[in-house]
């Protein structure tokens, strides 16, 4: 039985699906929406109570008829359906879809009921979450093997084994630790593809005992009890060390969804290949190979709730036949406008993929996300990118003209010209520290100037850019670390030789006794170099990033002097010795430098473990394991003059409204030296790693600030291992009268903390160490101190034998 | 790395006053008025203008410590030329007077201003070692970690003093509920430290619970560190024969003995704590005693020539 014809028959009530029925329903078209489950917007209705649903990208306009913003889970919900209902958005719940037929100006679309709905057009809008991945081995669909967790407090005292290592296993099982008992089967070692925040939360779980783990470990098949006085379910797992059976009282597997690839080819839809993540190719416009049978939202490949919406309300304009232009191209126009030559948006990101080749690799999808959050800029020939010894994080591209890298300092004729299609910036972007030359702009140059994090997610999602970006920088670092005087060509076999090499922190570099096979050049992290003094290992000296270690044994031809451990996790770039060696041999005036350079050295260290055995080498060790070997800018208190007046915390307070942000009483102490409870400035901010709104910073002289975009989600807190990030509610306290304070007793006192005084509900955001950068002079704690106890120093200047590069002794 | 306020700049305000105490004295001894020295000749008014306005400069040092938004330089470099070139006042301000003494308020004003140097000067003792006797105290150890230390070791106590009996409980009970950490005041120099004190003494209430509450004792015990318990208990254990209860008591007396030990190490703290504070409240109003007899002095000086 056929119903009246619609002009589009929208499937899917998601952000997609519903942008689209709106638009129709706005513009007058005859249409209907067809959902399954009783509610719009299924999945994020069947988020956790309160999540915040975030509004990703930023910079990308929303163009819908209904609004959308960042906001928690009820109140997204709650503007759409009011939305829906004002639009009379014509939708009709309970209407599964078994299958689509037809071409356009007929398709039939058979619900599961056995109606038929017929339409001109068909907008497939169903995402990915209807279609979730399945165990795939024996007894999958047990009534005791899940795969949704709706709400994690319906369950206590249970044994329930949760399968998966990405974000929403670990959520479930850290949830559900609480109460029950949990086993996690991760088929790898590491819980690396989640976010950190989760990532943290689940080592320390494991760490604790409260979730048990097995790693390499594979569901084999799951079974029903057949002792009826035990636990409902026997789940079987294939573990490095054989099978095991798990008695559980439930299995829920969170491993993801995946195209309902069946139902999709069904209708007449084509799949690229047989990768089963593949998603059907669409046109521009986002008709899929059938006429007239669109695909827009998860399902296409978009997976971002902005992105689907506004594919929803152009989907219906296309459909309409209305000509539209992507709802970023305003954005991207403007960005162009830097270069008067570039006439289109579309020309200018051809000219790009062009020129670049560390961005060809990109789709037009990509590219145009990345220049979105990227800054076109045409400088004015000699001047200045970024100067040496800069905090700067960004990366550069060079699309037209060049630029020239100034290499020594003393002397301005020293530089290195790049040209079209180079990147530069790389060094700190991977490494996270100071730049290490100035770069100024050559003539007619257009550059695209890109933040890390945005670089960093390319990194991590495109191959290509990663590789390119890898082999460039061991080439560079090379050269610049080794032998910067060399041609290129003198140094292939050294680069051939090299690899990039991973170590946690605590791990060996290489030991003591170890015949030295290779040189590393540290590429991000750092390391202490420690030798066997006495039957104890003793550190001599704390090494940066930016410099090398292991050389002292192939120049001597003998057996490592030293312990090389890494302080944080570190990598490194591994030179095989024979190539090394054979290029020292080649270039004796190399040989010669470096040679000098480890005499000094050594001498240096043994001079040291001749004055101090004990102090010096524990002190390293202790302020390492602080977390100060992955600090920039570390608070450090000598309690030898530390009288302890607080006046610290009380000038932080004074000069961050009322909220101190740090604790000098907190933190361990050693030596004398203490470590109070206060931002490190690391060089890879573990606070930065899961920001949504992308608020934390690092300012051009380092420090690691918080914009005032924070939505006070908490992440930066729970991701920061040192404790230094506390959510406060913002309030300007009110001003200080040292007159009537001393004299009566009266108002607030000087550095008094405001925090506490106000209601549980006030909203909080994330505070944290700034460094008073906007404040002359310097942080107020160390300004304020009155004995000179308080210093804030990086940690090469308090610790490290000076092991400079090539490039700091030309 | 760390550059204490006495050494700051290489001593720049230490080589300052020295020379402004050298400067003083070869006028000084130059220096030959038909009446002697005093404060009305040109050197004497030279001397004391130059000492009044020190005062007030060092008298500012209690404002500039406070405003923590200023741009005016290191507190660190403001104290250590208070320190040095408020020591130097000492001559200055003597050479001023010319060494003529009375009972008036000339003369108060000076005796005042021995009277803050002095004790600023015991200040600079106090910040030059108890610093150090602190974190020797502590051993790495929080103070909230010693005192959740000793609720445990109390706890500890309590069970074993039960199995041995109604006499060693209500000791031990009596013991712990008169351990002390000072007064009120003392403990204020503990700041938040001293909200777990009071969770503490909570605590030991409610272990004590049910037990009896203890007999009045008929004289004091002095509770420092507890070693009436001590002697309590070494007395009881003299008396044991079997070795089960001989046993019990070893472990409760060295129960007591780590407890005491830490008792004292908290003590200690809020002491040497308190030094670091206290000769400010002798500092502090002395100087603004000072402040009034100085603006007496001069206002009397110039009014009644």
């Amino acid at each position: 039985m056929a119903e009246r014809a619609y002009k589009i028959a929208v499937i899917g009530a998601g952000p997609a699906g519903l942008s689209a029925a709106a638009r129709a329903a706005e513009v007058g078209v005859s249409h209907v929406l067809l959902e399954g489950a009783p509610h719009l917007s299924n999945t994020i209705y069947r988020y956790q109570k309160g999540k915040l649903v975030m509004a990703e990208p930023t910079v990308l306009p929303l163009r819908s008829t209904i609004d959308f913003e960042a906001g928690s889970r009820e109140r997204v919900l709650s503007v759409w359906d009011e939305a829906a209902a004002r639009l009379r958005v014509n939708v009709r719940h309970g209407a599964e879809v078994a299958v689509v037929g037809g071409t356009q100006g007929n398709f039939t679309v058979s619900l599961a009921g056995g109606e038929v709905v017929s339409a001109e057009f068909v907008v497939l809008a169903t995402g990915l979450q209807g279609n979730l991945r399945k165990l795939g081995v024996p007894g999958e669909n047990l009534p005791f093997v899940q795969y949704q967790l709706d709400d994690p407090d319906e369950y206590e005292n249970e044994t329930i084994v949760v399968v998966g290592a990405g974000d929403s296993a670990i959520e479930n099982a850290v949830a559900l630790s609480a109460h029950n008992k949990v086993i996690i089967i991760n088929r790898r070692d590491d819980f690396d593809k989640a976010k950190e925040g989760n990532r943290t939360a689940i080592e320390r779980a494991i760490q604790d005992s409260v979730i048990e783990c097995l790693y390499n470990s594979a569901p084999v098949r799951a079974e029903a009890a057949s002792d009826r006085n035990g636990k409902p379910g026997v789940l079987v797992v294939k573990t490095a060390s054989g099978e095991v059976a798990l008695d559980c009282d439930r299995v829920i597997a969170r491993l993801g969804a995946m195209p309902p690839r069946k139902f999709v080819e069904s209708c007449g839809i084509e799949f690229p290949n047989n990768d089963p993540n593949a998603v059907p190719a669409v046109s521009a416009q986002y008709e899929s190979n059938v006429r007239g049978l669109y695909i827009i939202g998860a399902l296409a490949g978009y997976p971002l709730i902005k992105q689907a919406m506004n594919q929803g309300y152009e989907v219906v304009e296309f459909i309409e036949g209305r000509a539209i232009e992507p709802a970023d191209e305003p954005v991207l126009r403007d960005k162009f406008r830097a270069v008067v030559e570039i006439r289109s948006v579309s020309s200018a990101l051809e000219v790009i993929k062009k020129n670049v080749p560390v961005l060809s690799g990109l789709t037009t999808l990509q590219l145009r996300e990345f220049m979105l959050d990227s800054v076109i800029r045409a400088p004015k020939r000699g001047e200045i990118l970024f100067e040496l010894n800069d905090y700067s994080d960004t990366f550069f591209s060079i699309v037209r003209g060049g630029v020239d890298i100034h290499v020594d300092p003393n002397d301005a004729s020293k530089h290195v010209a790049l040209t079209k299609g180079d990147f530069f910036g790389e060094m700190s972007l991977i490494s996270g520290r100071r730049r290490n030359a100035t770069v100024t702009a050559g003539e007619r140059c257009i550059l695209i100037e890109t933040p890390r994090r945005s670089m960093n997610k390319l990194i991590n999602s495109v191959a290509s850019v990663k590789r390119i970006i890898d082999d460039t920088f061991l080439r560079r670092a090379i050269q610049s670390q080794i032998a910067p005087e060399l041609p290129a060509e003198a140094l292939r076999e050294v680069v051939a030789s090299a690899r990039i090499e991973r170590f946690n922190a605590g791990k060996v570099l290489f030991k003591e006794g170890d015949p030295g096979d290779s040189l590393h050049l540290i590429r991000k992290g750092s390391v202490t170099v420690a030798r066997d003094i006495g039957g104890r290992e003793r550190v001599l000296s704390y090494v940066a990033a930016g410099n090398y270690v292991g050389e002292m044994a192939l120049l001597t031809d003998s057996p490592r002097s030293a312990t090389v451990r890494a302080s944080i996790e570190t990598e490194t770039i591994r030179l095989d010795g024979t190539a090394f060696k054979a290029l020292l041999s080649r270039w004796p005036d190399i040989q010669g430098k470096m040679q000098s350079k480890a005499r000094d050295l050594l001498a240096g260290q043994s001079a040291k473990v001749q004055q101090s055995p004990e102090g010096a080498g524990d002190l390293i060790s202790f302020l390492v394991n602080q977390g100060v070997g992955e600090a920039t800018d570390v608070l450090l208190i000598d309690e030898t003059l530390c009288v302890r007046c607080d006046h610290c915390e009380k000038a932080c307070a004074e000069t961050h409204g009322g909220t101190s942000r740090l604790d000098r009483e907190a933190g361990p102490t050693f030596a004398f030296i203490h470590v109070p409870t206060s931002c490190r400035h690391c060089e890879h901010p573990h606070c930065m790693k899961d920001c949504p709104p992308d608020a934390l910073r690092r300012a051009p002289n380092g420090e690691v600030i918080i914009l005032d975009s924070c939505i006070g989600c908490g992440n930066c807190e729970t991701n920061c291992p040192y404790g230094v990030i506390q959510m406060a509610v913002k309030e300007e306290p009110k001003p200080v009268n040292l007159l009537s304070w001393f004299l009566f007793g009266k108002g607030r006192a000087p550095g008094e903390e405001i925090s506490g005084h106000h209601d549980a509900g006030a909203a909080k955001i994330a505070t944290k160490c700034d460094m008073c950068k906007d404040l002359a002079g310097g942080p107020a704690c160390v300004r304020a101190c009155p004995t000179g106890a308080a210093i804030r120093v990086s940690p090469e200047q308090f610790l490290t034998v000076t092991r400079g590069t090539t490039l700091d002794r030309s | 790395m760390h550059e204490s306020f006495l050494a700051y700049r290489k001593f720049l305000y230490l080589k300052l006053g020295v020379g402004l105490i050298v400067l003083s004295i070869g006028a000084y001894a130059l220096h030959e008025p038909p009446h002697g020295p005093n404060g009305g000749t040109w050197l004497g008014y030279t001397l004391g203008t130059i000492g009044a306005g020190l005062i007030l400069w060092l008298l500012f040092y209690g404002i500039r410590k406070r405003q923590y938004h200023s741009k005016l330089g290191q507190v660190s470099g403001w104290l250590s030329g208070h320190v040095y070139l408020g020591s130097a006042l000492l001559v200055v301000a003597t050479l001023h007077c010319g060494f003529k003494f009375g009972w008036n308020v000339h003369t108060l004003s000076y005796v005042l201003m021995i009277m803050v140097i002095v004790s600023g000067a015991y200040g600079i003792f106090t910040y030059v070692r108890y610093p150090t006797l602190l974190t020797d105290n502590k051993g790495g150890m929080a103070i909230d970690a010693m005192l959740s230390e000793i609720g445990d070791l109390d706890r500890q106590c309590l069970q074993i003093a039960a199995e041995m009996g109604d006499k060693a409980h209500q000791m031990i009970l009596r013991s712990i509920e008169r351990t002390s950490f000072g007064t009120t005041s003392w403990r204020d120099a503990l700041g938040g430290v001293s909200k777990g004190l009071e969770d503490l003494g909570r605590e030991i209430k409610s272990i004590a619970g049910d037990a009896e509450p203890p007999a009045p004792l008929p004289a004091a015990i002095p509770q420092i560190g507890g070693e009436a318990t001590v002697f309590f208990v070494a007395d009881q254990l003299a008396g044991f024969r079997d070795s089960a209860r001989a046993a019990l008591g070893h472990r409760l007396l060295d129960l007591i003995t780590s407890k005491k030990a830490l008792v004292i190490r908290v003590q200690r703290d809020i002491v040497y704590r308190k030094l670091l504070k206290s000769w400010l409240s002798l500092h502090l109003p002395l100087s603004i005693a000072l402040l009034a007899a100085l603006t007496v002095h001069v206002v009397t000086v110039f009014f009644y020539w």
